[in-house]
């Protein structure tokens, strides 16, 4: 509703509070859940084979720290050659369709069956056509888990355009290029950053999963399924925590990208990360 | 603003008719032989119930809607040439502002279709706001305003291009009596600035006599005209206008030209 207040203040303490305010939970939680789970590893004497405590995957990723990192930056590559490789194959199609609208009912059927497909599951079968050790394998299936919701969701932006609006553009003698710039592709862009946030998700997944049926020997996902095969589950856990940080981080990032493209959503809805 | 002087009708409508589904079974007449002449400056309401073609007739004038018999010229051209020429603004009962745009912008978005530069359209929509009173919020965005707001940005978007002709559909229809009241007001000051005829669709008799010079009453299925009423209140109307019993004189008028003779009955 009306919210006029304008011009937030400017002292630092000002500004300050409300970060604070609004960390403050997150890391009270971090410190309960974390405090709570190395109290029951030690109060039942959990053996690390099937939970370590906190304390010991720190000292496993001091360890390691050199390795996980320099796997980290193989995997972070595959990663974001798959977001950005299958966002852009899904908003091309995207944009194909939404120019035939006969073709964009039977394509989005498909794509939204093609979707529920496991598409992880055509790992070993992407190793076997790009190569084990080769990049494209691991960012192929990210690319094509990417691709879906991009697609689904751009398609759904740019049609789902209310009637008002088009009778208003119709109204002002718009041109049917003048619509899809000014009424469809800002439109689109909400739907489009929804899907690019499960992207990141999607994307580090593909990845990893893919990294298990093999990979460069420095890379996060056979990282993890090496360090579990010894046992040295401190270790793999380290790598699991590293990789749910980097879908974190992904998710922030393309969050903050949003911010700065979409500046006129309102906050404060469906904005996790700010 | 007297309706007595004889000039051409800037808006002219001969026979028009409007079927949907014709020549099936669920065929509906909306529109059936309208003629009608609107001359420059009036400000012109469409009455009647739902159902009556109201805002179908003005969507024919538009050229949203194709009539289905009969003729629209407006500024002597079809409606076609004339939505083309962009001789009109057009205001519907949702805002229907660009989310994605601030105020400002929303205003500037029929110049900037009909390819004003980008100086000329924002010291226009700095004008245009200026006109409606929301100078100030020029750079905020659609959701940070209140309804009645929104609807002012979207009179202000509907004149920036100087049209010669504004449309409304029911578009103070969305908002509480307080701001309906206040933008009534505001309209006919925005009308006697700008010099703009309005053809203004609604179902509220009292807002149809506030606002017109004149009111097309409609009678539904089929959709006719069933009177065409002077309001001869004089303007500028005020707060004070709504108290005179001239006022109450013609809504009673109206409202017999809708019913029918006053009864005991209820209605």
């Amino acid at each position: 509703m009306a919210t006029l207040t304008l011009a937030p203040g400017t002292g630092w303490t000002e500004r300050l509070l409300p970060a604070v305010r609004r960390a403050l939970p997150v890391a009270v939680t971090a410190v309960v859940i974390l405090g709570g789970w190395q109290l029951a590893v030690r109060a039942f004497d959990v053996p690390s084979f099937i939970v370590p405590a906190p304390t010991e995957i720190l000292a496993a990723f001091g360890h390691d720290f050199g390795t996980i990192m320099s796997a980290s930056r193989i995997t972070v590559q595959a990663v974001l050659l798959g977001l950005v490789g299958g966002s852009l194959l899904g908003i091309a199609v995207a944009l194909l369709i939404s120019r035939l609208p006969a073709a964009s009912a039977p394509v989005l059927t498909a794509a939204v069956v093609l979707n529920c497909a496991p598409i992880v599951a055509l790992a070993p079968i992407f190793n076997n056509w790009f190569g084990v050790t080769s990049i494209q394998s691991k960012a192929g299936v990210a690319a094509v888990m990417v691709f879906f919701p991009v697609l689904v969701n751009t398609t759904r932006g740019l049609l789902q355009v209310t009637p008002l609006h088009l009778e208003l553009m119709s109204s002002m003698a718009a041109r049917p290029r003048q619509v899809a710039v000014m009424l469809r592709f800002p439109n689109a862009l909400p739907y489009l950053f929804n899907a690019l946030k499960l992207g990141t998700t999607l994307s580090v997944i593909g990845v990893i999963v893919t990294e298990y049926f093999g990979g460069p020997s420095n890379a996060l996902g056979v990282y993890i399924a090496y360090q579990a095969a010894l046992p040295r589950f401190e270790y793999a856990w380290a790598g699991i925590l590293v990789a749910s940080a980097l879908g974190l981080l992904m998710f922030g990032l393309v969050g903050w990208i949003e911010r700065l493209l979409t500046p006129w959503q309102e906050p404060d809805h469906d904005d996790l990360m700010s | 603003m007297t309706t007595t002087e004889i000039s051409a009708p800037i808006i002219a409508v001969d026979g028009v008719s409007k079927r949907f589904n014709a020549g099936t079974d669920k065929e509906v007449t909306a529109l059936e032989n309208i003629d009608l002449a609107i001359r420059p400056g009036e400000f012109i309401s469409l009455l009647g119930p739902s159902g009556c073609g109201k805002s179908t007739l003005l969507r024919c004038l538009a050229d949203l809607a194709e009539p289905t018999g009969g003729t629209v010229t407006l500024n002597g051209k079809t409606p076609r040439a004339a939505r083309q020429d962009r001789d009109y603004g057009m205001v519907f009962q949702q805002a229907g502002l660009f989310d994605w745009r601030s105020v400002r912008r929303n205003v500037e978005l029929p110049l900037q279709v009909a390819g004003v530069d980008r100086a000329t359209r924002r010291e226009k929509a700095e004008e245009m706001l200026e006109l409606v009173r929301l100078s100030e919020f020029a750079r905020h965005y659609p959701w940070q305003l209140s309804g009645g707001m929104q609807q002012r940005v979207a009179i202000a978007r509907a004149l920036s291009a100087d049209p010669s002709i504004l449309f409304m559909d029911e578009p103070l229809g969305a908002l509480d009596e307080m701001n309906r009241e206040r933008l009534q007001g505001e309209l006919l000051r925005i009308w006697s600035d700008t010099q703009t005829t309005v053809v203004f669709v609604t179902h509220s008799i009292s807002e149809a006599v506030f606002l017109s010079s004149r009111i097309v009453v409609m009678s539904a299925r089929p959709g006719r005209i069933a009177a065409s009423i002077d309001v001869d209140l004089p303007y500028p109307r005020t707060a004070k206008t709504r108290t005179l019993p001239e006022f109450f004189d013609k809504v009673t008028e109206v409202r017999q030209a809708l019913y029918g003779a006053p009864s005991d009955q209820a209605v």
